[in-house]
């Protein structure tokens, strides 16, 4: 298990917070949380060793486009990055209160 | 005609538990916000889930107040670790509070399992003893209904806690035994159960078998309102008798069977409809043969069976249990020993595992001393514990091992609950689902200070290979982790022992050592008499502070947050 920590600029608050997926073989969990600071602050706990410089470009791309302060908390095992790039999309409309894409 | 199909199966284990509970009613307890993850996980370097693969939820079904329990099969094959174990077993305790108090609650738990966590191992044994037991105490109130609709399926363990409830329902994805297929291979080789060969496997445990034998109540299709009608029906109907509790009727029926040949799936279903139809007839009872002397293997069970029984007033029915009422001080106290019979007409039970004779049969001892002292003073009841295993065989799997292991846990907790102390005195092996149906369900467990005294869930080899870890691996995660560890004293800070006894040699006990052993029994008998009838003093003890606080932990905030 490799652990990882990223940190973003942020200005606009979460509504609510949101837990997506599962820690199953090609999937992901994701906890959102909304955080009264100025950042976004994601830590990554992934089976998959060696793979920070790809966590760190999937997710600057996200939070350059979502602007949100949160805490977020990832819980992979071995997703592909489309498939993390959508579990945070999917994290982010539950977030929002879309109750359709909540799990 | 319905058309279209809401499946039940492809659905997370939040969504099944919030698809059986009438629609808005679902309320998580302990869930992926209280982060409540196993930290033995994280230690082993192993990525954790946030709700640690369980999700507990209250709410109504058909307007009456329910819990839902149900397993996420995805993460970590839904096996059972200290957190997850303790989430269901504290749910279904809080569920038993509710009922002993007049509030009437619904109880329903869907199995996607492979037992327990081996990471956690023993943490895991001991949360499915305490599952084990609070569903035996909530089937006094109300039916317990439990869903295997598939994709693990139900395995393990938890295939003996599934064996406990009133009313079992499945899909044809669904299947359910002790051993998966790969332990029995590891176990017994491939001439045993070829676990690539998908079609023997279906036709050994998939749900469609299990349905034409009568191991489980409902074949339902997967669909997400046949399932919950399925739910429905159980609550409206009359309670049913719990397969684990029919035990004269299984206990005949397998005596029944001659196994001088390896028996077909569509044999056995064909034997069983015979059997319940009458249409067997009256087949001479294979089991009643002369008892060979030679064949009694040698054990620690054996040796302190004999040095605390004597030899008379044995019940050698079956030869593979020992059972003797003897006088212990000044009362009569059941012994139940199982030990080797190279002889068996199971050949995968010949060394003293616990195999389908072994559990129907322990529970037919212990039930007859329940039925025997129903309106007179319980007598106490010691399992004497030496038991390397469950057997790892076909034959045990299509026989629905499980449902054996079932009934000598229903067996015991129900003599428990009537008011017997039940003991355990651990002389040699505790190993796996064998422990769990002879010895975890006593009011107190005793053992022996010895390096051969072992307390696990899975050989070291077996564990390696289903972890996909090396042996030294393995070993070297046992130092971080206690309960993964084999010896007893790992064992004991779990506080789980209610004494372990140094200074007797266990293998060759002389009077002195008997002596000891006697006295250390009648204090667990007064102990057992005077205490309480559940398991809740295994979480009591001084060392489970410590050792089990995360299991301590996780029933508190259940508790906050049941109402």
């Amino acid at each position: 298990m490799e652990t990882l920590f990223f940190q973003y600029p942020a200005t606009k608050t979460l509504c609510h917070r949101a837990h997506v997926g599962a820690v199953g073989s090609g999937d992901l969990e994701i906890l959102m949380i909304p955080s009264e600071e100025a950042y976004t602050k994601v830590i990554v706990r992934t089976n998959v060793k060696g793979f920070g410089k790809t966590w760190a470009k999937v997710l600057e791309r996200f939070f350059t486009i979502h602007d949100i302060a949160a805490t977020v908390k990832i819980n992979d095992f071995g997703a592909t990055p489309g498939v993390v790039t959508m579990r945070l999309a999917q994290a982010l409309e539950v977030s929002q209160g879309n109750e359709v894409l909540k799990e | 005609m319905r058309f279209l199909r809401n499946s039940f199966v492809e659905l997370s284990a939040r969504d099944r538990a919030r698809a059986i509970l009438d629609p808005g009613t679902f309320r998580e307890l302990v869930g992926p916000f209280d982060e409540m993850e196993s930290s033995h996980l994280v230690q082993q370097g192993i990525v954790p889930q946030s709700d640690d693969g369980v999700v507990v939820a209250r709410g109504k079904i058909q307007e009456k107040q329910a819990l839902v329990i149900s397993i996420e099969g995805v993460f970590q094959g839904g096996g059972i670790g200290e957190v997850s174990g303790a989430k269901i077993a504290g749910a279904l305790e809080l569920a038993l509070r509710d009922q002993e108090r007049g509030v009437d609650i619904r109880p329903v738990i869907i199995f996607d399992t492979g037992g327990v966590r081996l990471q956690e191992a023993n943490y895991g044994l001991l949360a499915i003893a305490e599952i084990g037991a609070a569903i035996v105490a909530l089937r006094q109130y109300v039916p317990v209904i439990g869903i295997i609709p598939g994709k693990v399926g139900c395995f393990g363990g938890m295939s003996i806690a599934a064996g406990l409830c009133n009313t079992l329902i499945i899909t044809k994805e669904g299947r359910i035994g002790l051993n998966g297929p790969e332990v029995i291979e590891q176990e017994a080789g491939i001439e045993e159960f070829d676990s690539s060969d998908r079609r023997l496997i279906w036709g050994t445990i998939g749900g469609a078998q299990r349905f034409s034998v009568g191991l489980v109540d409902k074949l339902v299709d997967d669909d997400t309102l046949a399932i919950r009608e399925a739910v429905y029906h159980v609550f409206d109907e009359e309670m049913n008798i719990p397969r684990s509790s029919k035990v004269d009727m299984y206990h005949s029926f397998f005596q029944s069977i001659d196994l001088s040949k390896t028996i077909k799936p569509h044999e056995f279903c064909a034997l069983w409809e015979d059997y319940v139809s009458g249409k067997s007839g009256d087949i001479p009872s294979l089991s009643y043969l002369p008892i060979n002397k030679e064949d009694e293997g040698k054990s620690r069970g054996r040796t302190w069976f004999y040095a605390l029984v004597g030899t008379s007033n044995i019940n050698r029915e079956v030869p593979s249990v020992l059972c003797a009422d003897a006088m212990l001080g000044e009362e009569e106290v059941r012994y139940i020993a199982v030990v080797p019979n190279h002889g068996h007409r199971f050949y995968r039970a010949r060394y003293g595992e616990v195999g389908v004779e072994e559990g129907w049969t322990i529970a037919k001892y212990v039930r007859d001393a329940v039925e025997a002292d129903l309106y007179g003073k319980k007598r106490a009841i010691v399992a004497i514990v030496d038991v390397p295993s469950q057997a790892y065989g076909y034959h045990e799997e299509l026989f629905g091992l499980h449902q054996a292991c079932a009934a000598a846990v229903d067996a015991y907790a129900t003599a428990r609950l009537a008011g017997h102390p039940v003991i355990a005195l651990i002389v040699g092996k505790a190993i796996s689902g064998a422990f769990l149906a002879h010895g975890l369900q006593a009011n107190c467990i005793l053992a022996l200070d010895d390096k051969e005294v072992n307390i696990q869930v899975m050989s070291k080899k077996s564990a390696a290979r289903i972890t996909r870890r090396t042996i030294e691996e393995l070993e070297e995660a046992t130092k971080k982790v206690p309960a993964m560890a084999y010896d007893v004293r790992s064992f004991a800070t779990l506080g789980a022992l209610y004494e372990l006894i140094g200074g007797v040699n266990a293998d060759s006990p002389v009077d002195k050592d008997i002596a000891k052993i006697r006295y250390k029994l009648q204090e667990a008998i007064q102990m057992a008499r005077t205490s309480s009838r559940n398991l809740s003093n295994r979480l009591a003890s001084e060392q489970a502070q410590k050792g089990r606080n995360v299991s301590i932990l996780v029933r508190r905030k259940l508790e906050e947050q049941w109402n």
